[in-house]
């Protein structure tokens, strides 16, 4: 029975973590971006106010919107939710470790597409749709790509559950580091710039809706739903953050529980440098023509795919 | 001074023709006019120019029992939306135009309204039809999408209306919907002031201001035959340069904006603040507003103002090359340039194109060169061209024009300095009666053409703006066989301006 409420407790206190710590990365993100473009940017807090803001307000829902469009926002949520219990944060063992592994992560994020591509397509406007035709397309890339490289990855451990990738890289240190995590690791880079829809794939500050890939889809939301789906999608960001920094750059991850506080204090500095890495790649780069996205991911899948050769020939 | 020629209404499209064969002519504005008060119709004024930059007006008169008249749109496209206003504005009908679709006015004003009529007050309020049935056409067939965007924007720009259709990403048709805010600019000259209608003048665009007050002065001066001193002719000169300055560099930031390219969209915006700031030092004014006036101009540019532009022009122009090196190096940004919006070369030599549209597909359009203005002489300026005609070519065409004003400014300074200081202002005095003249400035965006005709007692009887972005009728020609995100890339490239219609 304690062990029950133990593991509930390391739950929710990881969706606690992730969920607030979320709007906090975009905020330092945004900074970061404006630091390099020569701006001051908004405050570090922003991100919050907004979501706060939103959270406060009614929606105004299309006449034409069907219950897809409502209950939308709460599926894309939950998926993300979940899937902030399959990734090893501070602990080596993901809470939900044993309950799905890289399969059912990469599912997760599937279904959330699924339900906000429809929810997009569901008010009939032509962003919304234009916005989901586009998402679909691109995830039909980014998605094999993710899975093959979580696969090169956590095939090291002996099979494809990241508690036990992280957790052997934890216990090997160093020694672990092989030509296939560093493709895969790439290949990863590029997955989470698609996902997150950065530049060059896509723009997430741009008001030029014939542009849009993400926020097109959520254009027709507002209010309440809207701050939900933007504080899923935040969630999606540093759950793709955490998985990088667990599988990549493992070191600091606690394997006892004297460990946590230091893991804790590795796991910020992680995030900053990954959303540097996400600052100066939005800086230094145009937006792809759309056409050429696909490219960019295929490239990505390629990457995937010699990591995971790379780790069954050299083995 | 203008070659005119009157004609019968129906040799118009003939004699038109003949003009633009025979002499190499092209249209630079069409103007209507209700001079039914005076015992006379409806008048129409076709001018040319010819390739010696002098200008050939062509003038009917329409019977107003019988408001119509042949079409010259068919021999002669670049009419097509000139005849169309006239048919809104006037209630002149153009016999024969493949396109008589309404364009100024909207379907929910209702018919047989003219507003530019003598007897139509200016000031009455006009109920709207509230369930109007829109002009656009579509694109109908087997997987089509038609995307509808406007004409409320996301971002802070003007209201206009897109209609995009296509297949895919892939865009077969867009029809563009522009002058949502027809303020009657136009309507409220008529009898107004030659202060008033100035006044007017530099607010029809912000970004053009002062190319709106120089052509407007130069229409009054050459009615009144009263012109400026060479001191304060070249004063324009540099200011309208100075006017083209900040434009072009902030038109070629914001470009990047629509490629996403966010490092170069605020650098250029700190070169373009920079040369707002200068302008407010030397002029007064951020935007160069007040600064011209029929006569003359308001404020001198002595030493220290003609030492604070050379400085700083010099720093911001090497900066400026910097800047421009780095964006030809970006490859990510150039790569989405080339060869997306092509405006073909006869299609814009045909329909009219000016300014940075018409020179980025090869068509030598530039009044500094044709007919020199202000403190110019004659070889001063040669249009630069380019002739792909893409979004690239447009770029291009803005970031050499602007080294070449860096120069043009320094020269002018030069000459300047050679001036001794003088009246500022020519005094106009009384208008004669029953003359009329065009005031042609380069703008920022291209030729805008003022026309102005004065009545029996010398008043403003009619004020006509044709601003550079008449272009608008372009776009839509570049945009098709484009990606629906490459638009704002297009327009951008363009960087037309909305209120200059909505006159």
């Amino acid at each position: 029975m304690n062990e029950v409420l133990a593991s509930v407790g390391v739950s929710f206190a990881q969706l606690g973590l992730l969920v607030a710590l979320a709007p906090g990365l975009s905020g330092l993100i945004k900074r970061m971006k404006a630091v390099l473009q020569g701006r001051k940017g908004p405050p570090l807090l922003q991100s919050y106010f907004d979501l706060v803001k939103l959270l406060r307000k009614d929606a105004v829902v299309s006449e034409h919107a069907t219950v897809i469009f409502r209950w939308a926002p709460a599926v894309y949520a939950g998926c993300f939710a979940t899937a902030a219990l399959l990734v090893p944060v501070l602990w080596w063992r993901a809470p939900l470790a044993g309950w799905g592994d890289a399969i059912a992560l990469v599912g997760l994020f599937a279904l959330a597409r699924f339900a906000l591509a429809l929810a997009g397509l569901d008010t009939g406007s032509a962003f919304g749709g234009m916005g989901s035709s586009r998402e679909v397309a691109v995830a039909a890339l980014a998605e094999p790509a993710l899975l093959l490289a979580l696969f090169a990855v956590a095939r090291r451990s002996g099979g494809t559950d990241l508690s036990s990738a992280s957790g052997f890289f934890v216990a090997q240190g160093v020694a672990a580091v092989a030509p296939s995590q560093l493709l895969a690791l790439a290949a990863m880079v590029i997955v989470v710039i698609a996902e997150t829809g950065r530049v060059p794939a896509d723009n997430p500050d741009t008001h030029l809706e014939l542009t849009m890939i993400h926020e097109g889809m959520l254009l027709e939301y507002s209010g309440r739903p809207l701050g939900i789906l933007l504080w899923a999608s935040l969630l999606k960001q540093i759950v793709l953050f955490s998985l990088v920094a667990a599988l990549f750059f493992p070191f600091g991850i606690a394997a006892a529980p004297s460990e946590i506080p230091a893991a804790l204090g590795g796991f910020a500095l992680k995030l900053i440098v990954l959303a540097l890495l996400m600052s100066l790649v939005e800086s230094s780069s145009a937006k792809l023509r759309i056409l050429r996205v696909p490219e960019l991911l295929g490239a990505a899948c390629a990457l995937a795919m010699l990591a995971l050769v790379a780790e069954v020939v050299v083995r | 001074m203008i070659e005119t020629q009157s004609v019968a209404a129906d040799a118009l499209p003939d004699t038109c023709a003949a003009l633009v064969q025979e002499r190499r002519a092209r249209l630079v504005v069409m103007t209507g006019t209700d001079e039914r008060e005076r015992g006379r119709g409806f008048g129409l004024y076709y001018v040319f120019a010819l390739p010696s930059g002098a200008l050939v007006s062509i003038e009917a008169q329409i019977d107003p029992a019988r408001p119509e008249f042949p079409s010259v749109t068919r021999v002669v496209p670049a009419a097509h939306w000139y005849e169309r206003e006239v048919k809104d504005l006037l209630g002149i009908e153009p016999r024969g135009h493949p396109d008589p679709r309404r364009l100024v006015l909207h379907d929910d004003w209702p018919h047989g309204l003219h507003p530019l009529r003598k007897d139509f007050d200016g000031r009455r309020t006009v109920a709207r039809d509230p369930h109007p049935h829109g002009p656009i056409t579509g694109v109908r067939g087997d997987g089509v999408i038609e995307v509808p965007v406007g004409p409320i924007h996301a971002g802070i720009i003007e209201p206009g209306h897109f209609r995009f259709g296509g297949v895919g990403e892939l865009v077969f048709q867009l029809e563009a919907r522009l002058f949502y805010t027809h303020r009657g600019i136009e309507k409220a000259a008529e009898g107004a002031s030659v202060e008033r209608v100035l006044f007017l003048a530099e607010r029809i665009c912000g970004a053009c201001s002062l190319s709106n007050a120089v052509a407007y002065s130069q229409a009054i001066e050459a009615i009144a035959d009263r012109h400026p001193g060479r001191r304060t002719r070249l004063i324009r000169s540099v200011l309208l340069e100075l006017e083209r300055l900040y434009n072009h560099v902030g038109d070629i930031a914001n470009l990047c904006a629509g490629a996403a390219l966010q490092l170069a969209v605020y650098q250029g915006g700190v070169l373009k603040e920079r040369l707002q700031e200068l302008n407010a030092e030397v002029a007064g004014h951020r935007y160069l507003f007040g600064v011209a006036c029929p006569g003359g101009v308001r404020r001198d540019l002595d030493a220290a103002a003609q030492e604070c532009i050379r400085r700083e022009t010099g720093a911001i122009e090497s900066e400026f090359r910097s800047y421009v090196d780095a964006l030809l190096q970006t490859e990510s940004f150039m790569e989405r340039l080339v060869g997306t919006g092509v405006l073909e070369h006869d299609l814009a030599d045909e329909l009219g194109a000016v300014g940075v549209a018409a020179r980025a597909s090869g068509v030598a359009r530039d009044v500094r060169a044709s007919q020199p203005y202000a403190g110019l002489r004659p070889g001063m300026v040669t249009p630069v061209l380019r002739t792909e005609g893409d979004v690239r070519a447009r770029m291009l065409v803005r970031v050499d024009e602007a080294f070449a004003s860096f120069g043009l400014v320094n020269d002018l300074l030069r000459e300047l300095a050679e001036v001794a200081p003088t009246e500022l202002v020519t005094p106009i005095g009384p208008l004669p009666p029953d003359r009329w003249a065009l005031g042609m400035v380069e703008s920022p965006r291209g030729e805008n053409v003022h026309h102005v005709m004065t009545g029996a007692a010398g008043e403003i009887t009619r004020y006509r703006v044709r601003s550079a972005s008449y272009n608008w009728a372009l776009v839509p020609f570049a945009v098709a066989g484009n990606l629906l995100p490459d638009f704002p890339l297009i327009n951008k490239s363009f960087e037309l301006c909305y209120a200059c219609l909505d006159r």
